[in-house]
């Protein structure tokens, strides 16, 4: 059945290429490293074309590979000694039409403060609105890891917006709260 | 109004922080080139590796056919040779025979 569906390469491209953008952007926080790792996945895909057997196991397939990519571009600019987030602040001179709004820059920006595992689970759950089953099979990580990621991840997050971004959050969204257990 | 659980508040935040951005205009068509380029280099590589092997195959066919052309001219000058030397051979013993004739002639003459 999933064998009758016959992969379109350009179509892919059409339908995920803001998807592999955002999440390599998100994770490495240079829009033109993330354009090369766009680059890099499509091709990727390109040469595994065979393989993929349905339009859901190429999503998967797409998010996976980006988030390894992405991370993988990561260790090597720690190696060089770059600093990954020099730039996030100015959003990278992006077109107008592709910057975010301020809050949404700043929790980025915020964002890339967390630790990578962390910041990896809360992109997917975040922008890909995936279950944390779904991100402990695209990220190759045992569940509880990920749950724990997320927890950790978000606590952190959310004390950091508490200090940075009082200005942007609306005051009956307060985020003073406890976080709620699992 | 407030919201009994924060949290939720802030995770919707951030589910609208974290839109998807649009693609950079031109990454599609930059990622369409590159594949062209990719494929045409591999059709490069192809038709190399081809010519490679056939290359091979006529050299190791060159070779081969020196090497047989060898052996047969070897054969037909050792079957010249030997056809030379069986001749010699008739010739050395077809004179022996008349010398032993006439010898034989001889002694007949002298014992009468």
């Amino acid at each position: 059945m999933a064998r009758d569906w016959q992969p379109d390469f350009e179509r892919l491209v059409d339908e995920h290429q803001s998807m592999v953008f955002s999440l390599a952007w998100r994770m490495t926080g240079d829009r033109g490293l993330a354009e090369e790792i766009a680059q890099d996945v499509f091709l990727e895909l390109d040469r595994n074309m065979t393989r993929i057997v349905s339009p859901e196991h190429a999503l998967f397939w797409l998010r996976r590979v980006a988030m390894h990519r992405a991370a993988d571009a990561m260790r090597r600019r720690r190696v060089r000694g770059v600093d990954l987030w020099i730039e996030i602040e100015e959003n990278h001179g992006a077109p107008s039409e592709e910057r975010s709004s301020p809050l949404g820059a700043r929790v980025e920006q915020l964002l890339t403060t967390l630790p990578e595992p962390q910041r990896a689970a809360l992109i997917l759950r975040y922008q890909e609105d995936l279950t944390p089953e779904e991100i402990a099979d695209t990220l190759d990580s045992p569940l509880s890891t990920v749950k724990s990621n997320l927890q950790r991840g978000l606590k952190l997050l959310r004390a950091k917006a508490e200090s940075h971004l009082k200005d942007y959050l609306r005051p009956e969204r307060s985020i003073g709260g406890a976080l709620p257990d699992g | 109004m407030d919201d009994p659980n924060p949290l939720n508040g802030f995770e919707e935040q951030l589910r609208q922080a974290f839109l998807r951005r649009p693609a950079p205009p031109g990454l599609k068509r930059r990622i369409m080139n590159q594949r062209a380029q990719r494929r045409t280099a591999q059709m490069r590589n192809r038709v190399v590796l081809w010519q490679r092997i056939a290359a091979a195959f006529v050299l190791a066919a060159a070779i081969g056919g020196g090497f047989t052309w060898h052996y047969i001219d070897e054969q037909r000058k050792g079957e010249a040779a030997r056809e030379q030397v069986l001749t010699a051979l008739r010739i050395t013993n077809h004179a022996l025979d008349q010398i032993q004739a006439r010898l034989a002639a001889r002694d007949r003459d002298d014992h009468e």
